[in-house]
C-alpha cells in the first residue's frame, strides 16, 4: 500500500504514514477548519493498513502542540481504531509532549486513562532536545 | 435537551424498544446501535468537557502572557525614553555654553509640530501618539552626534582661542625680557658705560634668563616631583616684572571678561607685569547648586571651590602629574557622572544593579576610593571586577597619548600592591593570574614588547601562604 504524507499547514499537523516501516506519525499544531475532511483520508489509511498490511510491529507517536475539540474527536475515533487493531496487531503508541506543554500533557494523561489497554507511552520532551 | 437527560431516553428506549424484536441477532443489533449512541454521546460530554476546560486555561494563559507583554512594552518605553534622555543632559552637561540645549529644543518641536497638525496650511498631521513620541525622540537627540565633538571646538569664543600649552607665552614673555635687557645694555653703553663690562653683565643676564626658562620648560612637562626648593625658584622667576604696553582685555570672549575684576580695565599703560602670574581672571566659579546636587547623591569627596583655575603659578607648582586639584576633581566626576546617568534609568529588575556596577568602579575596599567612599560590604563581586579590569586596562593600554604603556609584569605588579594595600580584592585578583586571563588579554592587546614573564605561582604564595613575592 502506498505511504502517506501531508506536510503541515499553519492549522494542520504534518501527517505521516507509512506503511513499509509500519509508522504512524501526527506532529504538530491541528485545528483545521474542517477537521472531519481533513482528518477522513487519514483514518481511511490506517484502517485500510490494519485491515491488509500491518507490520508485525507499528509505532504510532502523537506529537500534538495544540488541537481543537473536533481534532480531539478525531483522536477517539482513532484511538478506537487502534483499540480494536490491538487485538491482532503489537502496537506501540508514543504520545509525545513538550515539558512546557501542559495542556498536551494532560490531554495525554487523559487519553491513557480512556484507553487502559493501549498502554500509551507518555513521552517528556525537554527544550534542549 | 441536556446530554444525560437524552442518555436516560436512549437507556429507556433501548429496554422498551429491544423487547419487540424477536429475531436474537436483529436485537443484539439494536442494542448495539444504542450503546454506541449512548458511548458517543458520553464520549461528546467528556470531550467537551476537557475542551472548555484546555480552553479556559489557555484563555488564562493568553491574558497572563498579554499582561506580561504590556508591562514589558511599558517598561521598555520607560527605559528608552530614559536613555534618550541622559544623552541629551551628558551633551547639555558636556559644555556650558550649550546650556539645557537638548532639553528645550524638544519642547519648541512638540508645540510647533502639534500647531502645525491642526493648522491647515500645512499637509501633515500627527494622528496618534506614536506620531508625537517620534517627533519628540528626534528632537531629544537631534544633537546627539555633538558627544564626539571637541568641547575646545563646541565652546570656541574667539578665533584665536585652542587647547593651548601656555608655554609658548611664557616662552614669548622670556623673549622680551632678553630684548629689554640688549635695550638696556645699548642704553648702558650710548650713556657711556665700559662696554666690556656691560658685554658682560648682559651675557650673564641672559644666561640666567636662558637657564630660567629651562627651569620652567621643564617644570611644565611633570614628570619629575618638586620640592620646597624647586617651589622658591619658581616664585623667585616668576616675580621678575616686564612692562606690557598693550591692553589686555581687549579682543576676549564674553566669558573671559566676566572673569576680569574691575580694576584690570583701563588701566593706564604701560603697566608694570609679572613674569609668571596668577590672576583672578584665572579662577571661574563653581557654581553653588553643584555641591548640593552632589551631596544629594550621598557623594563624599571633597569638591574643590573653583571649578578651574588657569593660574600660571598655580599649575606650574602642581606637586605631582600635570593636573590641579580643580582639573583631578573633573577626572574623577566621571564616577559621579556615571551613576546620576545611571539612576536615573528605571532598569527592569533584572538589571537594577547596572548603577552599583558601574558606578562604583572607582571604589575601595578599604573604603578611600571614590565617589561614596563604600567598603567591602558594599561593593558586590561586578563592582570589584570592573575596578581590577579597568586599571588593568589603563595601565597596559598604548594608545593614551599621556603616558607610556606599562609592561604586563609591571601592570601586575601594580594590582598586586593595590591588593596588599586592601584597595583590590584579593581572592578576585589571584582568578585573574590564575585564570590565564591576564595572558589572554595581553595577547590580544598588548604589544609583544609589553609581553612578559609573570611568576603567578609567586603571587599565589604570597597571598594564600604569607610568602614573600620576589
Amino acid at each position: 500500500m502506498e505511504n502517506l504524507y501531508i506536510p503541515a499547514t499553519k492549522y494542520t499537523p504534518e501527517i505521516s504514514l507509512n506503511a513499509e516501516k509500519g509508522i504512524i506519525e501526527i506532529r504538530g499544531k491541528s485545528y483545521p477548519e474542517n477537521t472531519f475532511d481533513f482528518y477522513e483520508p487519514v483514518l481511511k489509511w490506517i484502517e485500510e493498513y490494519f485491515n491488509c498490511c500491518a507490520k508485525d510491529n507499528t509505532v504510532v507517536n502523537f506529537e500534538i502542540i495544540y488541537f481543537n475539540s473536533s481534532s480531539s474527536k478525531v483522536l477517539f475515533d482513532l484511538f478506537d481504531i487502534l483499540q480494536e487493531a490491538k487485538e491482532k496487531n503489537n502496537i506501540t503508541i508514543n504520545w509525545i509532549y513538550d515539558e512546557e506543554n501542559e495542556s498536551a500533557e494532560e490531554a495525554g494523561e487523559d487519553f491513557k486513562e480512556d484507553f487502559p489497554e493501549l498502554n500509551i507511552n507518555l513521552i517528556k520532551k525537554s527544550e534542549e532536545e | 435537551m441536556a446530554e444525560n437527560e437524552l442518555i436516560k431516553e436512549i437507556e429507556k428506549a433501548k429496554e422498551k424498544y429491544s423487547q419487540y424484536i424477536h429475531e436474537e441477532e436483529e436485537k443484539e443489533n439494536f442494542i448495539k446501535l444504542m450503546e454506541k449512541f449512548v458511548k458517543d454521546l458520553k464520549r461528546h460530554e467528556k470531550i467537551m468537557l476537557r475542551s472548555d476546560k484546555r480552553q479556559k486555561k489557555e484563555y488564562d494563559e493568553l491574558q497572563k502572557r498579554l499582561e506580561e507583554v504590556e508591562k514589558l512594552q511599558k517598561a521598555q518605553k520607560k527605559l528608552i525614553d530614559s536613555f534618550i534622555k541622559i544623552i541629551a543632559e551628558a551633551i547639555d552637561t558636556k559644555s556650558s555654553y550649550t546650556g539645557k540645549h537638548c532639553e528645550r529644543v524638544p519642547e519648541i518641536a512638540i508645540e510647533l509640530a502639534k500647531a502645525a497638525s491642526q493648522s491647515e496650511k500645512f499637509e501633515f498631521e500627527i494622528k496618534n501618539e506614536q506620531q508625537e513620541t517620534e517627533i519628540s525622540i528626534a528632537a531629544w537627540l537631534h544633537d546627539c552626534g555633538k558627544i564626539v565633538t571637541p568641547e575646545y571646538v563646541v565652546d570656541k569664543a574667539v578665533k584665536l582661542e585652542t587647547i593651548y600649552n601656555r608655554i609658548h607665552e611664557i616662552r614669548t614673555r622670556f623673549e622680551v625680557i632678553n630684548r629689554d635687557l640688549i635695550i638696556e645694555a645699548l642704553k648702558r653703553k650710548m650713556n657711556g658705560e665700559d662696554e666690556k663690562k656691560v658685554d658682560e653683565w648682559l651675557k650673564k643676564e641672559q644666561k640666567q634668563l636662558q637657564d630660567d626658562f629651562d627651569f620652567i620648560a621643564k617644570l611644565n612637562v611633570g614628570s619629575e616631583s618638586i620640592e620646597e626648593s624647586t617651589l622658591e625658584r619658581l616664585q623667585n622667576i616668576a616675580n621678575r616684572e616686564w612692562l606690557r604696553y598693550f591692553d589686555d582685555t581687549k579682543g576676549l570672549s564674553k566669558g573671559e571678561i566676566e572673569r576680569i575684576p574691575e580694576e584690570d580695565f583701563n588701566q593706564k599703560l604701560p603697566v608694570r607685569e609679572k613674569l609668571i602670574s596668577d590672576k583672578q581672571r584665572h579662577k571661574i566659579k563653581r557654581p553653588a547648586e553643584e555641591i548640593e546636587e552632589y551631596k544629594k547623591y550621598g557623594f563624599k569627596v571633597e569638591i574643590p571651590e573653583n571649578l578651574y583655575n588657569y593660574g600660571e603659578v598655580y599649575n606650574l607648582s602642581i606637586k605631582k602629574g600635570t593636573l590641579t586639584k580643580e582639573e583631578f576633581f573633573k577626572i574623577q566626576e566621571h564616577a559621579m557622572m556615571t551613576i546620576k546617568m545611571l539612576e536615573q534609568l528605571p532598569f527592569p529588575d533584572y538589571l537594577k544593579n547596572v548603577p552599583i556596577y558601574a558606578g562604583a568602579h572607582h571604589e575601595k575596599l578599604n573604603g578611600k576610593g571614590y565617589p561614596r567612599k563604600l567598603t567591602e560590604k558594599d561593593l558586590p563581586i561586578p563592582a570589584r571586577i570592573m575596578a581590577i579590569a579597568d586599571i588593568f586596562e589603563a595601565l597596559t593600554a598604548s594608545d593614551r597619548p599621556y603616558k607610556h604603556p606599562k609592561k604586563l609584569s609591571e601592570a601586575i605588579d601594580i594590582l598586586a600592591d593595590m591588593v596588599k594595600k586592601g584597595e583590590l580584592d584579593k581572592d578576585l585578583f589571584l582568578l585573574f593570574l590564575t585564570s590565564g586571563i591576564y595572558l589572554e588579554y595581553a595577547k590580544k592587546y598588548l604589544k609583544p614588547e609589553q609581553i612578559d614573564d609573570v611568576d603567578v605561582n609567586a603571587y599565589v604564595d604570597y597571598f594564600t601562604k604569607g610568602n614573600k613575592t620576589n
